[in-house]
């Protein structure tokens, strides 16, 4: 069967051909993607995004006190790894008794040692004390910026940029998966709303008003008072789970317009099966328009949560988040760094998925586009 | 219209018994009760025996699984009691109708700033679209609906109250009057409410105006191209005319929807901001009775909140009947 398709890559053809058969294969989504390129400050706003991601996925290489790399007694750990996970520390640090202090440990109890330690030696967790990284000071509580400590300290002498650093990881997470379950949810409710029609509608639709009735942060609060513990796992879920009526009422829009096209009557008259045709065939024709939300959705997210941290609702202190270090700097208003910078990390990354929301739209908007000509 | 109105009232009065069951499950099962919220605070050596705990758990109704619990306070809500608030001691409609006042000061001052600068703003922007002027305009309001609220408030903060501190320019750090406020003069009492108001009402303000002069651009850029507006030109009406009477005038619509939307906002919205400048408001006291457990506060301000929330979409969508001819209830 495959050597057809090598014959036919074999066969030389005008240029002209070519071009026509490649204008012609161009689908809905390179199109998007080409006048979605064209806008600078949405491309700009998805580098941004891109660069965030790479922060949090490097976040125990750029900012730390565990070596990224080191030898102990022949063999090769990455201690760094704890900071996305606690159980990923190696059980020998704790059996030879490092207590998290790295530097001395294990020049003391190996000589012949060597780790590849973090750009920059500060923990979001702890205070960096005096003598534990050569010709580096101790933290000073609340510090100003200065050379050692970049965006100042917090109270217990916690560095600020470590803080930050590690807190693009939350809110990255809470972004994503929060919009995600809420996107899952949405689209299944409103695919089903749409498509199914009749009584199935009526009751999705009323279910949908009921949630889209309930103020968001009442239900969000008492959710998350209700679990003893909340852990900023059980965070996202709970955005997710409240953040999802928009996207649920644009698919079901959607789904009713789609659901009386002729490819759909076409695919129902070759016998395929109404979950089919309903994610199969309708819903990529219908993702477009969803994901616009989608974007200000995980913006939305990512605002919440700053702001329940900001309120001292949100995860435990422990937890490095933008919003708690805010909340640390309400109480100490003239400390501006505490205000200045976590204020500027939210703010340009909701611009950033806000621009980005905007582009997709933009791009994928058949009325806008014509709009513009 | 009479049966639509009718029907409309029915589904709402379900939805609302939906909510206010599903809330008070969820609150009644969050951890601690306001008994022991309260003993928290007190020291241990005054901590109340296990009997008295019972006896007054009984007295408050608290010893009654929740499901029960409900259909008695929708009972009373039904002959319009809403019961006694835990923390106040106080009828619940007391305690939250001391908060109204404070809150529609501050939404209601910040919702009419809003509009009254972002129509012009939105037209503006129409009619210089894609000049340099324009860009500018609109780039800031954009990147001012990013910045959160709270971190507004706080770097406002840092200038007013830290900064400027001793200066004639300091602002309080929040509260609605100073603690002098009694021994002022009538006009100083006014100028102390003012002080106390600038920053939080700053903060309520810019965040509406960002997204009102957008909604008047976009809405505008949809009739400036529509053929009235070009036989308005053709026949001479001057650019001013084109603009506010052809063209602003039928963009109203959409915006008789916003304000439906806008209502259940105008006590609801403002929680954070409540919370930083503490503005003795309906957000702030949420926020406090959620972390006393004060169920019967919480369950009047969900009540009163999807009560709104449900009226302003009726009411949007009744007026959108009145305003646009084309749309019929029948």
């Amino acid at each position: 069967m495959t050597e057809p398709t090598i014959m036919q890559r074999d066969v030389p053809r005008s240029p002209l051909v070519a071009r026509v058969e490649g204008e012609v294969s161009r689908g809905f989504w390179a199109t998007s993607w080409v006048r979605f390129r064209r806008r600078k400050l949405a491309m700009t706003a998805l580098g941004f995004v891109g660069l965030l991601t790479l922060v949090a996925l490097f976040s125990p290489a750029i900012a730390g006190t565990k070596p990224i790399v080191c030898r102990y007694r022949g063999r090769l750990y990455f201690p760094a790894m704890s900071y996305f996970h606690p159980r990923w520390e190696n059980e020998i640090f704790f059996r030879d008794g490092f207590r998290m202090r790295y530097v001395q440990n294990l020049r003391e109890k190996d000589p012949d040692s060597w780790a590849i330690w973090p750009l920059v030696f500060q923990d979001p967790y702890r205070r960096v004390r005096d003598g534990e990284w050569p010709g580096q000071p101790g933290n000073e509580s609340y510090a100003a910026p200065n050379p050692h400590n970049l965006f100042g300290t917090t109270h217990p002498g916690v560095d600020v940029f470590a803080q930050m650093v590690h807190g693009t990881r939350v809110a990255l997470l809470v972004g994503f998966v929060a919009t995600g379950i809420a996107a899952v949810i949405g689209i299944t409710v409103g695919a089903l709303a749409g498509y199914l029609g009749g009584w199935v509608d009526m009751l999705l639709s009323r279910l949908i008003e009921m949630v889209m009735c309930i103020p968001a942060l009442v239900l969000i609060l008492a959710l998350l008072a209700v679990l003893d513990t909340p852990t900023i796992w059980h965070l996202m879920a709970v955005l997710g789970m409240t953040g999802w009526t928009g996207i649920a009422r644009l698919t079901r829009g959607e789904f009713l317009k789609l659901r009386q096209t002729e490819y759909v009557s076409a695919a129902a008259a070759l016998g395929a099966g109404q979950l089919r045709i309903m994610f199969r065939h309708i819903l990529p024709n219908s993702l477009a328009p969803v994901l616009v939300p989608i974007s200000f959705g995980i913006a939305a997210a990512i605002l919440i949560e700053s702001g329940l941290s900001f309120l001292g609702f949100g995860a435990p202190p422990p937890n490095p988040s933008w919003g708690s270090l805010l909340n640390a700097g309400r109480n100490n208003l003239q400390m501006w760094w505490l205000i200045v910078f976590p204020g500027t990390a939210i703010f340009l990354t909701v611009l950033a998925y806000n621009l980005i929301g905007e582009g997709i739209q933009e791009a994928t908007d058949p009325k806008l586009r014509q709009a513009r000509q | 219209m009479l049966s639509y109105l009718v029907r409309r009232l029915c589904i709402g009065a379900i939805t609302l018994l939906l909510i206010t069951f599903m809330i008070y499950g969820l609150i009644r099962n969050m951890p601690g009760t306001p008994l022991t919220m309260d003993l928290a605070e007190t020291d241990p050596s005054r901590q109340i025996s296990d009997e008295d705990l019972q006896r007054l758990e009984r007295i408050y109704g608290l010893d009654r699984h929740w499901s029960v619990a409900y259909f008695q306070w929708l009972g009373n809500l039904a002959r319009l009691d809403m019961g006694r608030s835990f923390r106040e001691k106080r009828p619940v409609t007391e305690v939250i109708g001391e908060r109204v006042g404070p809150t529609l000061v501050l939404s209601v001052t910040s919702l009419v700033l809003a509009y009254l600068l972002a129509i012009p703003m939105g037209l503006f922007a129409t009619v210089r679209s894609g000049r340099t002027d324009e860009r500018i305009l609109s780039t800031v309001l954009y990147m001012l609906y990013s910045v959160p609220a709270f971190v507004t408030a706080l770097l406002l903060l840092n200038l007013f109250y830290v900064r400027l501190e001793g200066t004639l320019f300091q602002l309080p750090l929040g509260g609605m009057t100073s603690m002098q406020y009694d021994q002022l003069s009538g006009l100083g009492k006014v100028w102390d409410r003012l002080q106390h108001m600038i920053l939080p009402v700053t903060c309520a303000t810019y965040t509406g105006l960002a997204y009102y002069s957008r909604f008047v651009k976009s809405n505008m850029e949809e009739v400036i191209r529509q053929d009235y507006i070009r036989t308005a030109r053709a026949k001479g009406v001057g650019p001013f005319g084109v603009v506010v009477k052809h063209a602003f005038r039928n963009t109203l619509i959409p915006f008789v929807t916003l304000m439906g939307l806008t209502l259940p906002g105008l006590l609801s919205g403002f929680v954070i901001l409540e919370s930083v400048f503490t503005w003795q408001g309906m957000g702030l006291l949420f926020l406090d009775s959620i972390t006393n457990r004060d169920y019967p506060t919480i369950m009047g301000l969900t009540f009163m909140f999807s009560v709104l929330t449900l009226a302003g979409q009726l009411i949007a969508d009744i007026l959108y009947a009145f305003v646009d001819p084309r749309v019929t209830y029948s």
